[in-house]
C-alpha cells in the first residue's frame, strides 16, 4: 500500500492557491474518482479494494477540503506549518471582538418567529458581504507572504463562518425543519 | 504522484463468460429480482407471470417458510404466523418496536434481548435478518431457475436513510442466504439509473421515493457519467402503509365508531382500505361497503385524510434542496418510485412544489429494481462501466462520545463515501490508562438521542496527567455506507479497533454477545461520566466566582454577597453526597444567583476595553 499523504493541489494537478478553479477541481476530481473508486474493483482481492476505499476517501477528503473556502485556507495555513487550532487571543484583535459581539446581539435579539426570517435574509447578505472581503484579502495576504496577517484574517473568515452557520439553523428553526 | 502509481482496475476478464448477478429490490412491501439479459435489465418473473414477490413470510409449524402471494393470502386468517413489513424491523430494538407497532401486529419473544428482538411464530421465534433471508432466498430460486445457474453475486437495494444496524443487518440477511453482496445501493441513485438518466450529459435529478414503509428524497448532481448524491434526506418511518393505516383509521371510526377491533378483523379492515387506495389512484370516488355499511369517498376528501402525511413529504424535499444548496429552479429532473407514488395526490403536490411534473413512465415498483441491476452487471464485470460511476453520501452524521454525554461528530452527515476523518482525544484523570469509546450515529447532540452503535475499549495507555495522552480515532466509511472505528493512543502506537461492520469475520452471535456486554457496561459507565462532569463544572463554576469575587467583590451588595456565599455552601455539600442530580440542580442554582454579578462585572470590562486597558478580563467574565 502506497502511503497516501500529496498534497491536495498537487492531487488535483492546480497551482497552490486560495483562488481556484473550482470547475476544474470537479473534473479532476471525476476524473480520478473514476480510476480508483471501490466500485471500479468489485472483484479485485481484498487488499486491492481496502486500497481502493482508502485511495478514494483520500479523494474525497481534498475534494471537499479545496471546494470549501474555509477548510481550503485552514489547509494552506497548515501547509505553510501554522498552527491554527490554538488561538492567542492577542493575535485576533478588538476590532475583531467587537464586530462579533455586535452581529451576535443582532442575531440573538431577532424574534423567534417566522417574521424575523427578511431581518435574516439581511443579516445573512451582509455577513456573506464581510465573508468575501475577508477571503479576498486572504487571498491576497497569502500571495504576498503576509502569513501572520492571513492567519488573522483566516479566524475572521472562520467566526464570520460560524456567524454564517448559525443564521442558517435560525432560518430552519423559523421555517420548522 | 503516489495516487497514481496502483495499478489500472483489470477489465482482464473477458466479456464473453457472461457472470450471474442480479439486482435486487428488498422491499417493506413486495421484493423484485431483476437481472441482465440481452443487453437489457429484465424483472424476472416467477412461474406463474408475477413480477412482485409480497414481502410477507408465513411460518408453519415443522414446514418451511411461505413467501410472497400465499403468504400475503395468508396473512388474514393467519395474522399472528405471518410477518409482513419486515423491513420496518431491521435495526430496531425490542422497544422500537412496540412503540412504533400501534395495532400490536408483532408478538415479540420476551425471552430474546432487548437488543436483538424476535418474532414468535408456529415455528419459533424468528428474528428480522432470518426473516429477510427467506425473502431472499424465494428470489434466489427464482433468478436460479430462471438463468439455469448459481448467482455469483448481488447488489441489493437499501433506502438512503437506513441507518449503520440497518444496513448491517441487510448484508446479515443476503450472508445467511448464501449471496454474494457486491454492493448495497441506495435506492434514490439506483432509480435515476434506471431512468437512464445517467445517459444524458448533465443535471440535477431528484428522486421521490415513497415505498411501502419509508420515504427517501436524494437530490443528485450528474455530470459525464458521474452521478454524485449532493444530499439526500428522508423518513424510515413513512410509507404507502401509513396511508392505509389512515384510512383504514377512518373507515373503522364510520363502520364501527371507533371500537377496538382484534387483529383479524384489524387485517380485513386494512386490506379492504389498501384497495380503496388503490382504486382511488384511477377513479374521482369509489362507492364503499364493508360489514352492513356503506359510503363514498372521494378523491379529495381521501387527499385530505392524508394532508399531514403529504405536507411531510414536501417538507423533506425542501429540507434536501437547502442541505445541497439547490432552488427549486435549479432542478431538471424529478423521479418518482415506490408504489405509493402512484397515488395522485401526492403526484400534484410534488408537480406543484417543483413547478413541474415529475417523470413516471417507468413502473414505479420496477424501477430501483432495474437500476440495481444495471448496477450488479457493471460490478460483476458483464457490461462495460464507461464511466459510468455512483458517489454516495453517508446519510446521518457519525460521532463520538464525550464528556458530558455530547457527541462529538466526526462525519457530519451528505459526506461523500468512503470517507475517513480523524480526531484527537484525550485523557480526564492524571494516570487514565484506559479509555472507553462510545460510538454514535444521528443528528442530536446529546448521545442519548442519537443511535448508539458500538462501544470499545483502548487500553494500555502510558499514565500520563490529564489531558496530556493523545488518542486519535479514525472513522472509516466504505462504499457501502458501513463504519469501522480505529483507536490509536500516539506515543506507543497501542490500538483499538472495532469494525462496526459484521461482515468481516464476526457472526451474528458475537455481535449480538457483544452488544449485550457493551450494553451493560454503557450504564454504569453513563453514570459515572455524569457525576465526573457535574463534580467538575461544580467546582470550575465555584474557582470562578471565587476569582471574580476577588476581583470585582465591590460590585455586590452585602445581601447578594449573602446570597452567593450560601448557594456555594449548599452546592459543597451537594458535592459530598455524590450524585450528580444534586450537584447538577445546585450549580445550576449558584449559576443563576450569580448571573446578574457577571452581567455587572461584563459591562464594567467592556467599557474598560472600549478604553483600550484589557480585553483578557472580557473574556474572563464571559465564560
Amino acid at each position: 500500500m502506497q502511503k497516501i499523504s500529496q498534497n491536495f493541489f498537487d492531487l488535483f494537478g492546480i497551482p497552490e492557491s486560495f483562488t481556484v478553479d473550482l470547475e476544474l477541481i470537479g473534473e479532476k476530481y471525476r476524473d480520478l474518482q473514476a480510476k480508483f473508486h471501490p466500485d471500479r474493483f468489485a472483484h479485485a482481492d481484498e487488499q486491492e479494494k481496502l486500497a481502493a476505499v482508502q485511495q478514494s476517501s483520500y479523494l474525497n477528503e481534498a475534494f471537499d477540503t479545496l471546494v470549501s473556502p474555509i477548510k481550503r485556507a485552514a489547509y494552506i495555513l497548515t501547509l505553510h506549518n501554522l498552527d491554527i487550532e490554538h488561538v492567542d487571543q492577542s493575535e485576533l484583535g478588538m476590532d475583531l471582538l467587537m464586530e462579533q459581539m455586535q452581529l451576535r446581539e443582532a442575531l440573538d435579539g431577532l424574534s423567534k418567529d417566522e417574521s424575523a426570517m427578511m431581518e435574516l435574509s439581511k443579516l445573512k447578505t451582509e455577513v456573506t458581504g464581510k465573508l468575501q472581503q475577508k477571503q479576498q484579502s486572504f487571498s491576497l495576504d497569502i500571495d504576498k507572504g503576509k502569513l501572520s496577517m492571513a492567519k488573522k484574517r483566516f479566524y475572521e473568515m472562520q467566526f464570520l463562518t460560524k456567524l454564517l452557520k448559525e443564521i442558517e439553523i435560525n432560518e430552519e428553526q423559523r421555517l420548522g425543519y | 504522484m503516489s495516487l497514481l502509481q496502483i495499478s489500472e482496475p483489470n477489465f482482464e476478464s473477458p466479456v464473453s463468460t457472461h457472470r450471474l448477478a442480479v439486482g435486487i429490490d428488498l422491499g417493506t412491501t413486495n421484493s423484485l429480482v431483476a437481472t441482465g439479459c440481452g443487453g437489457r435489465v429484465e424483472i424476472l418473473p416467477d412461474l406463474d407471470g408475477e413480477y412482485l414477490l409480497p414481502s410477507v413470510v408465513q411460518y408453519r409449524k415443522g414446514s418451511p417458510p411461505v413467501v410472497g402471494e400465499k403468504a400475503k393470502a395468508a396473512a388474514v386468517a393467519d395474522p399472528e404466523n405471518t410477518v409482513i413489513s419486515v423491513k420496518r424491523l431491521l435495526g430496531k430494538s425490542a422497544t422500537e418496536i412496540k412503540n412504533s407497532d400501534t395495532v400490536g401486529r408483532y408478538r415479540l419473544d420476551s425471552s430474546r434481548d432487548e437488543k436483538a428482538p424476535a418474532l414468535l411464530t408456529a415455528n419459533g421465534s424468528r428474528d428480522p435478518v432470518q426473516v429477510s433471508a427467506d425473502i431472499l432466498k424465494a428470489l434466489i430460486a427464482r433468478a436460479e431457475d430462471f438463468l439455469k445457474g448459481k448467482l455469483e453475486g448481488a447488489v441489493i437495494t437499501v433506502p438512503a436513510y437506513f441507518n449503520d444496524a440497518q444496513r448491517q443487518q441487510t448484508r446479515d440477511a443476503a450472508r445467511l442466504a448464501g449471496l454474494k453482496v457486491l454492493r448495497l445501493l441506495n435506492e434514490p441513485p439506483a432509480a435515476a439509473v434506471a431512468y437512464g438518466l445517467d445517459s444524458k450529459d448533465q443535471g440535477n435529478v431528484v428522486v421521490f421515493d415513497l415505498g411501502g414503509g419509508t420515504f427517501d428524497v436524494s437530490l443528485l448532481s450528474l455530470k459525464k457519467g458521474i452521478f454524485q448524491v449532493l444530499a439526500t434526506g428522508g423518513d424510515t418511518a413513512l410509507g404507502g402503509d401509513d396511508f392505509d393505516n389512515v384510512l383504514a383509521e377512518w373507515l373503522s371510526l364510520q363502520v364501527f365508531g371507533g371500537k377496538k377491533l382484534d387483529l383479524g378483523e384489524q387485517s380485513k379492515l386494512l386490506h379492504y382500505a389498501n384497495q380503496i387506495k388503490h382504486q382511488l389512484s384511477d377513479l374521482e370516488s369509489v362507492e364503499l361497503s364493508y360489514a352492513d355499511w356503506s359510503g363514498r369517498l372521494s378523491h379529495v376528501q381521501f387527499s385530505t385524510l392524508c394532508e399531514d402525511l403529504i405536507n411531510r413529504t414536501i417538507k423533506t424535499c425542501r429540507r434536501v434542496l437547502r442541505d445541497a444548496s439547490k432552488s427549486v429552479g435549479d432542478i431538471d429532473n424529478i423521479v418518482m418510485v415506490g408504489g405509493a407514488t402512484r397515488m395522485p395526490a401526492i403526484r400534484a403536490a410534488v408537480t406543484q412544489y417543483f413547478g413541474k411534473p415529475p417523470l413516471t413512465h417507468i413502473d414505479p415498483d420496477r424501477a430501483v429494481a432495474i437500476g440495481a441491476g444495471v448496477q450488479a452487471e457493471i460490478l460483476i464485470g458483464n457490461k462495460a462501466a464507461n464511466n459510468f460511476l455512483l458517489l454516495d453520501v453517508n446519510p446521518l452524521s457519525l460521532g463520538i462520545e464525550t464528556m458530558g454525554e455530547l457527541v462529538e461528530k466526526i462525519i457530519p452527515r451528505n459526506t461523500t463515501i468512503p470517507v475517513a476523518r480523524a480526531q484527537e482525544f484525550t485523557t480526564f484523570k492524571d494516570g487514565q490508562t484506559a479509555m472507553k469509546l462510545h460510538v454514535v450515529q444521528g443528528e442530536r447532540e446529546l448521545v442519548s438521542d442519537c443511535r448508539s452503535l458500538a462501544h470499545f475499549e483502548l487500553r494500555g495507555i502510558p499514565p500520563m496527567v490529564a489531558g496530556a495522552a493523545k488518542v486519535r480515532v479514525t472513522f472509516q466509511v466504505d462504499a457501502d455506507g458501513l463504519l469501522s472505528v480505529i483507536a490509536e493512543e500516539c506515543s506507543t502506537g497501542q490500538t483499538a479497533e472495532i469494525q462496526v461492520k459484521p461482515s468481516y469475520g464476526l457472526d451474528a452471535d458475537s455481535i449480538e454477545q457483544m452488544l449485550k456486554l457493551s450494553h451493560e457496561h454503557a450504564h454504569e459507565d453513563m453514570e459515572l461520566r455524569a457525576l465526573k462532569e457535574a463534580q467538575l463544572e461544580a467546582s470550575q463554576l465555584m474557582e470562578a466566582i471565587d476569582a471574580a469575587i476577588e476581583v470585582d467583590g465591590g460590585l455586590l451588595t452585602k445581601e447578594e454577597a449573602r446570597v452567593i456565599s450560601s448557594a456555594i455552601t449548599e452546592l459543597k455539600q451537594a458535592l459530598d453526597k455524590e450524585s450528580s442530580g444534586r450537584i447538577h440542580e445546585q450549580t445550576e442554582k449558584l449559576n443563576k444567583v450569580s448571573s446578574e454579578f457577571a452581567a455587572r462585572r461584563m459591562d464594567l470590562h467592556i467599557g474598560k476595553g472600549l478604553r483600550g486597558e484589557s480585553i483578557d478580563a472580557v473574556d474572563q467574565s464571559n465564560k
